[in-house]
């Protein structure tokens, strides 16, 4: 259990490709954080610097207030489960989980103490003698885990753990995580391209692109409050709507005007405004699929036509297209529609949506920054 | 109709690629024998007690093991078939650890010069060995390593152009992810560790192909063998010494012998080979196909 503190920490490749820039961040005692961005956004290249499996080409990284920059990996007492398992092929899996113990010279009988109780926690007492080929990639992957959990290291590292797995076993691997979390009560750092994994896993996301954090934050912080336009697409599925509009001020109230119809800025969002003395003029209005509510034709409501309906089961995803050609997706709830609605929700059906003011978001077209930071 | 236009072309494909296979196959078969003529030959001859010179027919007429019996009790066989033996197992071990250290370091290594480097040992290795047989010469005299002190002097030769023969091993070791090395480095091991726990043992064929070509070179060889042990039978191997009992003079008295000296030093490697064969195939294919 330690801390990780990562000080103007850099890393350029040859040709001064430069992966990540200045990357400072503290991760807390046993706290769970997560990496999450893009492909080729430093994520993978920040979490290999931590393990040592990366030289870092400036700042300084530190574990337990330690300065490891020059450490070998098995020198910093860190753990860490590779996307691709990384299982050794030609050893069974219990020989696998007692690799790192053997190299430490720990007695026989505490070996197998370890193994079979790390085993136990991730029931794979079964298949201890097998070759990893003979396991399927959820039993590979949990060995992969059983193999760092063994060594009671300081940090466990975890690169895209569960990319590798198809969707049903992914969503089970998640869950078990989570326990195995609450069972080492370590810190843990994560990395993945899923937002749904990295809301669901971390007690702080830290999201990144092209080699740069664009926002720290708990999953509801960024969630509810993106600092620019790219962790407001980033973060959300399907991704949040960005409409071109304008901001105006009327008798001290906000509003804005997608697609020519005024919608009043109410609730702490308005106030939230006020309060920055926000100014008027082009913004990018951001809205999830979510909080937008299909209606009927009225002063506050945006008229669409329907171009396709996805049945989600639990929910629809509505993509239709504004009067000017804009593209919006809606999300709604199958449970909140009556059976004649949804009979009408086909493609070319003519629908209302509309928005309220605490559910938008407002970013500056240029910086792309949020204006309520 | 469609379907049985279909199943009749296929039966008629069918046919012909079993024709096909079977005139390969017959072919094969033919090529094989006349490739293992000589060798029956020599065999044979090696137990032919009748004439010790070479004769117009194969089979013998009076057989026994009494040209084995004449080779083994003569010392300079000996002398030579250990010679043989000592240069081809240094080379094999020494060659062996060049190579596969050489490889896991172009392989898993990036440093400045690396792709100079290895393009420089490319276009060497285009160049005849035999280039260099005189310079050779001079050195190994120079360093009192020629004649009776061949054996060392043929041990440097093999051994220290070893490295430039890394690609079918860096080709193989390629194929290994190499987060199976980090996985181990972070697991506490050492480079050296991760060398001989993770990536030997998973690349066995490869290296058994290496301890293969290492042992089988020095053993057959005769042009560098020749050159350096200068006619001194202390320092030379068994082709250069038992080549001597062809000559004019000595065939009509050794032929037989020399047959029986043939199949001896056949023996060490095509039992080599029976036992690792698989290993062989694996190592040649694996890195020339998947490197």
């Amino acid at each position: 259990m330690a801390s990780v503190k990562l000080t103007n920490v850099k890393k350029i490749y040859d040709k001064n490709v430069v992966a990540v820039h200045d990357f400072n961040l503290e991760i807390h005692d046993k706290e769970f954080v997560v990496f999450v961005g893009p492909s080729g956004c430093g994520k993978s290249t920040t979490l290999r610097m931590i393990a040592g499996l990366e030289e870092i080409s400036d700042g300084t990284i530190e574990i337990d207030g330690e300065v490891v920059n020059d450490l070998q990996p098995k020198d910093r007492n860190i753990a860490m489960v590779f996307q691709n398992y990384a299982l050794y092929p030609h050893m069974t899996v219990y020989e696998n989980i007692a690799f790192s113990l053997r190299l430490q010279k720990v007695p026989e009988d505490e070996i197998y103490d370890r193994v079979t109780r790390a085993a136990e926690i991730l029931g794979i007492t079964d298949y201890l003698m097998r070759k990893p080929r003979a396991l399927s990639g959820g039993q590979r992957q949990r060995v992969a885990i059983g193999r760092a959990m063994v060594r009671d290291s300081k940090v466990f590292l975890m690169d895209e753990p569960l990319s590798n797995l198809d969707a049903k076993l992914r969503n089970q691997m998640r869950a078990e995580i989570i326990l195995l979390r609450q069972k080492l009560d370590t810190t843990f750092v994560y990395v993945t391209h899923d937002q749904t994994e990295a809301m669901t896993l971390g007690d702080r996301i830290v999201i990144m692109k092209d080699g740069y954090i664009q926002q720290v934050g708990t999953p509801t912080e960024v969630f509810e409050m993106p600092k620019n336009l790219f962790v407001a697409g980033f973060i959300g599925a399907p991704q949040m709507n960005f409409i071109e509009t304008e901001l105006t001020v009327e008798n001290g109230s906000y509003y804005v005007k997608p697609f020519g119809v005024k919608l009043p800025v109410d609730g702490e969002k308005g106030t939230a405004l006020k309060a920055k003395q926000a100014k008027t003029g082009r913004i990018t209005l951001g809205v999830r699929p979510e909080h937008i509510t299909l209606t009927q034709a009225g002063a506050n409501a945006i008229p669409c036509t329907l171009e396709v309906n996805e049945m989600m089961g639990s929910e629809l995803h509505l993509h239709v297209y504004t009067e000017d050609g804009t593209r919006l997706v809606v999300r709604v709830p199958t449970v909140s529609l009556d059976a004649e609605t949804r009979k009408g929700l086909v493609a070319g059906a003519k629908v209302h949506i509309t928005f309220e003011g605490k559910v938008m978001h407002f970013f500056d077209p240029e910086s792309t920054e949020n204006l309520l930071n | 109709m469609n379907e049985k236009k279909k199943i009749r072309r296929h039966m008629g494909l069918r046919a012909s690629s079993a024709i096909s296979n079977s005139v390969i196959h017959v072919l094969l078969v033919i090529i094989s024998i006349i490739w293992l003529i000589p060798f029956v030959c020599i065999v044979l001859q090696s137990f032919r007690l009748e004439l010790s010179g070479p004769v117009g027919y194969v089979i013998p007429k009076k057989w026994g093991f009494d040209n084995y019996v004449a080779l083994l009790g003569r010392s300079d066989f000996r002398q030579w078939y250990i010679n043989t033996f000592i240069i081809a197992l240094v080379n094999a071990a020494l060659q062996t650890v060049i190579v596969l250290c050489m490889s896991y370091a172009l392989s898993r290594f990036r440093f400045k010069m690396r792709g100079a480097l290895m393009r420089l040992m490319m276009v060497l290795g285009l160049f005849p060995g035999m280039l260099t047989m005189i310079i050779l010469y001079r050195v190994l005299k120079d360093l009192g390593l020629t004649e009776a002190n061949a054996v060392p002097g043929l041990i440097l030769v093999y051994v220290a152009s070893s490295g430039m023969g890394y690609y079918v091993s860096k080709g193989f070791f390629d194929t290994i992810p190499k987060s199976l090395d980090e996985a181990a480095r972070v697991d506490g091991a050492t480079r050296m560790q991760v060398l001989f726990k993770i990536i030997l043992p998973l690349a066995k064929p490869i290296v058994i192909y290496t301890i293969l070509t290492a042992f089988m070179a020095p053993w057959g060889d005769y042009v560098f063998a020749r050159y350096i042990s200068f006619e001194n039978p202390v320092g030379m191997n068994v082709a250069v010494g038992m080549y001597k009992w062809l000559t004019l003079d000595q065939i009509s008295s050794n032929y037989t012998m020399f047959c029986a000296g043939g199949v001896i030093v056949a023996i060490p490697v095509t039992i080599l080979f029976l036992c690792l064969q698989r290993y062989y195939v694996e190592g040649v294919t694996g890195g020339a196909v998947k490197g």
